[in-house]
């Protein structure tokens, strides 16, 4: 069988769950505004990132255009070009304008000029200035090149591709053309000089086999759709911007890495803090819990404990009522009904009384009224002998004193039982076999059942070897057997089968005395053990009560089992001698 | 307006032939300031490699600027037949700066520490004004030795000083940094015009009378006042390799463009070489000339399973490396990666072979000791040219250096400046024939 839970602590555990059901909600809520606000954050400023760098590219490409123009308005630039319309024409030697382009890119600070003929031949180029005479094809497009504005192009380097922003300006003083390409190398440098924000990593990609991970798997998707895409992880918020050249060829991708380690951290402080909040919160609410069940269950508790006195006899207990609430109500009302039940419990003790008195009464009277009639016959008996025959007198006489003495005798009788009843002395314990006690009763009584003319009744001995001794007053409880037999034999008028079993159950021993009588109905059972109380038409109905007054001075039991028509089985238990 | 380089070059020239055709008489007197971009260490007379003389110390003969032998501190020299013997008869009244008369003892041990280098067995006899050289070998070049700057006769000083028998005698020597020259008043050929020379090194401003235009893609602005005058191409702008894949070699002979390279590189101070000689030297330099042939250079390479090879050049050298980052983006036309570099364990080499004199085959012959040919070094026979020829075709055919430009030395020089005779030798422009208006 399981620990019962008390009140308190079942209300100490409910309102204990619900502090932390409400913690954990509250954190919940708070965990979930404060993730999604951080998010929101972050998305906002990493489409403010995106947005500074959009605008920082278009800065550096007016940058770029202007630092072109000026190269382009250059006096050198202007003389290159009228000396290439001029009377040398396309005759003209540029070897001397080999170096110009490196000289007006570091005055113009820029990392990509050329100076391109009008047949596309470099003239003079600054990134890679061995590159003079070879063809840019690529200028002979019919583009208005100052509408074209700054584009993104890979320029060809001695140590590979870079990637620029370029634009280009033509100088035209007749119908041959003198370009002038420049622009400003885009790689980590570049993305260096960018207005440093923190907690931001810009990394350009132009081999796109070359990341790795979440990054390489942004710029796999950048490459089969080249639009902006975004992906987020716990730790960073990673952008790619795709790069197109003028022709909208993917040249690089720009990833814009958004370390997110602040808001983690924020946000891991904010959780922190409301979880020490919630752990706060809970601990307080245990605490209060602890309080408040001790509050709310003490006049239950003290209203238990009344109860459990009350259960134990003690009619005068009252409960403590100590508020005007429910609980005091049921205290209030507990008193009501203790002092309702010790009203009732006089009233029925009175009447008990009564009772009792009336059936002793009717008792005494009843077994007084049978000698006394014998009496009354027989001294009328004397005085109509006297009267009538006084010859008879004297064996009228001798016949009724003889009588008279039979009955007083039996008056006598009558009252030593009553007396006996009256005055049940405290049993004086020792070692009792219990068998051996069962089978001396049992001869008692042989003679008695083997007199001629009495119905028979067979007797039963089961005795349990085991079954040991007792601790007992051998008197009475030879009394209370003898009186159990009585019974039995007493319910077997026509005969019958008397049993008297012994056992052992544990640390205690049972004795059983049955019969194949009658039986008793329900009603008969619940008062058989009343003092005076009997079923046969000649009897004190204080037998079985002495029989209980017995076993309950030895700290034992006794029970009855019957039904009608099937006999009954009395069953005492005796605690046994260990 | 600024004219094209080789207009400029025509009319720097006219106008210096003005100056010495006697329109304005040479003077005595003065001071000639002159800057040099690279920086002297050494007085000895074998670093001098400079179309510039300083004239401290002479040799006993020089090659005049047509090839002949001319005498200087000798007036007269015979052999026998087998060119075993020689006797050569010392200028008499020659002194050295510090007023010791040249004697054949004094004159001795310069000329046979610089003959060993060519001759081990030789040995030499000094008596009087006489000097005899012996040798169990012929010496056919003996007098061509004998030009080379290495041949110079003089002496150093308790203080490790130069002492020459130069027209121009040293005051003041700070290595690397100034030279200081005084005319030497007892010169056997007469005292200089000047007084003095001040040479500078390394400065590049420019102000001094005489100063070096570098060869390479840097323009200097110069004054339009200002004369220039270029020597005749006297050095060799080469690739060698010693270990690289000969094929490769070819390939790159054919596929790089010398023209741009040397008029756009080079600002057209030399001319593109096809041959180890000059034109000027050889006579024949026009029968090696070609044009780039990229298609053949990739046939070539094709067959070469060839990784990035190397093509190292002297690391302060701006214009060899211009020149070299040239030839890596000829080279990749053709599928070839050349990576320049200014280490100097490169696969190829890119440098310059400067010539000493003005004698072909001992010029070729140096190339070919240089590029480890000695035995067609031997094959060379002054008298007979078509050896020239043909030991330098053999040369080229080893595909074990790629002549790519020779290359003009050309110096700026004030309008005070003026020289005696500048077109008489175009390989050598001699400060003892310079003079200064005042």
């Amino acid at each position: 069988m399981g620990t019962t839970m008390n009140f308190r602590t079942k209300v100490f555990l409910s309102i204990t769950a619900t502090v932390i059901l409400a913690v954990w909600i509250v954190a919940a809520v708070v965990s979930t505004l404060v993730s999604q606000s951080f998010e929101r954050r972050d998305a906002q400023r990493t489409a403010a990132l995106v947005s500074q760098l959009q605008r920082e590219f278009e800065r550096r490409g007016s940058d770029v255009a202007r630092r072109v123009e000026a190269v382009a308005n250059s006096d050198s630039v202007q003389r290159l070009a009228v000396n290439l319309v001029g009377p040398a024409g396309g005759q003209l030697d540029t070897s001397q304008y080999f170096a110009a382009a490196q000289t007006l890119a570091q005055e113009q600070s820029l990392d990509f000029l050329e100076l391109v003929g009008p047949d596309t031949a470099i003239i003079s180029s600054a990134e890679w200035p061995a590159r003079f005479g070879y063809k840019e094809d690529w200028l002979a497009q019919p583009v208005d090149w100052k509408a074209q504005g700054v584009f993104l192009r890979e320029e060809h380097l001695a140590d590979g591709l870079a990637l620029g922003l370029i634009t280009v300006r033509t100088i035209a003083p007749s119908d041959k053309t003198l370009y002038v390409v420049g622009g400003q190398q885009v790689d980590s440098d570049f993305l260096a000089s960018l207005p440093a924000i923190e907690g931001v990593r810009l990394e350009l990609i132009r081999d796109f086999d070359m990341p790795q991970g979440l990054a390489g798997a942004l710029v796999a998707d950048v490459r089969r759709e080249p639009r902006e895409l975004k992906r987020v992880t716990d730790a960073t918020s990673i952008t790619a911007i795709p790069l197109e050249g003028r022709d909208k060829q993917l040249l690089a991708i720009l990833l814009v890495e958004n370390s997110r380690a602040e808001l983690l951290s924020l946000k891991r402080y904010i959780q922190e803090t409301a979880a020490a909040v919630g752990g706060a919160g809970v601990l307080l609410g245990l605490m209060l819990s602890f309080w408040t069940a001790s509050r709310v269950t003490r006049p239950l508790r003290d209203l238990a404990s009344s109860v459990r006195e009350v259960a134990l006899g003690k009619w005068d207990t009252r409960a403590n009522v100590g508020s005007s609430d429910e609980v005091g109500q049921l205290a209030r009302d507990f008193n009501g009904m203790t002092e309702q039940l010790v009203e009732q419990r006089d009233r029925m003790i009175q009447a008990e009384r009564v009772a009792a008195w009336r059936e002793l009464a009717r008792r005494l009277a009843h077994e007084l009224k049978n000698p006394l009639f014998p009496l009354q016959i027989t001294i009328e008996n004397l005085q109509r002998a006297r009267a009538a025959s006084p010859e008879q007198f004297d064996e009228v006489f001798r016949e009724s004193t003889s009588t008279l003495l039979a009955e007083l005798d039996h008056l006598k009788t009558i009252v030593g039982r009553f007396s006996d009843f009256a005055k049940m002395p405290a049993p004086q314990l020792e070692r009792v076999d219990v068998n051996q006690m069962a089978r001396e009763v049992v001869h008692l009584f042989e003679a008695q059942l083997q007199a001629p003319g009495r119905p028979r009744v067979e007797t039963k001995l089961q005795l349990a070897a085991e079954v040991g001794e007792v601790l007992a007053d051998p008197d009475q409880l030879r009394r209370a057997l003898r009186n159990l037999v009585l019974n039995a034999l007493d319910a077997m008028p026509q005969g019958g089968t008397l049993t008297i079993r012994t056992a052992r159950h544990d640390n205690k021993v049972a004795l059983e005395v049955s019969d194949t009588g009658e039986g008793l109905t329900p009603e008969e059972v619940d008062r058989l053990f009343t003092p005076y109380y009997t079923t046969k038409q000649h009897g004190t109905g204080l037998g079985l009560a002495i029989v209980q007054s017995v076993v309950s001075d030895h700290k034992g039991t006794i029970t009855v089992h019957s039904e009608p028509g099937q006999g009954a089985t009395f069953r005492i238990e005796l605690k046994a001698n260990a | 307006m600024r004219l094209p380089g080789w207009a400029s070059f025509a009319l720097s020239s006219l106008l210096f032939s003005s100056l010495l055709t006697g329109a304005v008489r040479p003077r005595y007197g003065g001071t000639l300031t002159v800057e040099l971009s690279n920086a002297w260490t050494t007085l000895d007379p074998n670093s001098f490699k400079t179309a510039l003389s300083v004239p401290i110390a002479e040799t006993l003969v020089r090659v005049g600027s047509h090839g002949e032998i001319e005498p200087v501190l000798v007036v007269a020299w015979q052999h026998d037949p087998d060119f075993r013997r020689w006797r050569f008869s010392l200028r008499p009244r020659v002194t050295f700066h510090d007023g010791e008369a040249l004697t054949a003892a004094t004159a001795a041990p310069p000329l046979l520490a610089a003959l060993k280098q060519t001759y081990s067995d030789v040995s030499i006899e000094a008596g009087g004004q006489a000097i005899v050289v012996h040798s169990d070998h012929a010496m056919p070049e003996l007098l061509a030795e004998l030009a080379l700057p290495r041949a110079a006769v003089f002496r150093k000083s308790d203080t490790n000083a130069l002492i020459g028998t130069g027209p121009f005698r040293v005051t003041t020597w700070d290595p690397g940094r100034r030279l200081t020259l005084a005319a030497f008043d007892n010169y056997w050929g007469g005292r200089p015009y000047l007084d003095s020379v001040e040479i500078e090194f390394g400065s590049g401003h420019g102000r001094a009378d005489l100063f070096d235009i570098p060869v390479g893609p840097a323009r200097r602005i110069l004054p339009e006042s200002l004369a220039t005058w270029s020597s005749a191409p006297r050095a060799l702008l080469a690739i060698t390799s010693t270990n690289a894949d000969p094929v490769l070699l070819q390939a790159l002979a054919l596929l790089i463009d010398r023209v741009p390279i040397l008029n756009v590189l080079a600002q057209h101070k030399g001319e593109v070489a096809f041959g180890l000689l000059p034109q000027w030297l050889s006579g024949y330099a026009f029968l090696f000339q070609s044009t780039p042939d990229v298609m053949h250079a990739k046939q070539l390479v094709s067959s070469l399973r060839l990784g990035p090879t190397s093509l190292s050049y002297p690391a302060d050298d701006l214009f060899l490396r211009s020149v070299a980052e040239r030839i890596a983006l000829n080279a990749r036309d053709a599928g070839i990666t050349i990576q320049p570099t200014s280490a100097g364990n490169g696969h190829l080499r890119l440098m310059e072979w400067p010539l000493e004199s003005t004698d072909a085959a001992n010029e070729l012959g140096r190339i070919a000791e240089q590029l480890g040919a000695s035995d067609r070094a031997r094959q060379l026979d002054a008298a007979k040219p078509e050896t020239l020829y043909q030991v330098e075709r053999s040369l080229l055919d080893d595909h074990r250096i790629i002549p790519l430009i020779h290359v003009r030395e050309t110096y700026g020089i004030a309008p005070r400046v003026h020289f005696q005779s500048p077109t008489s030798d175009p390989f050598t422009l001699h400060l003892e024939d310079a003079w200064v208006q005042p």
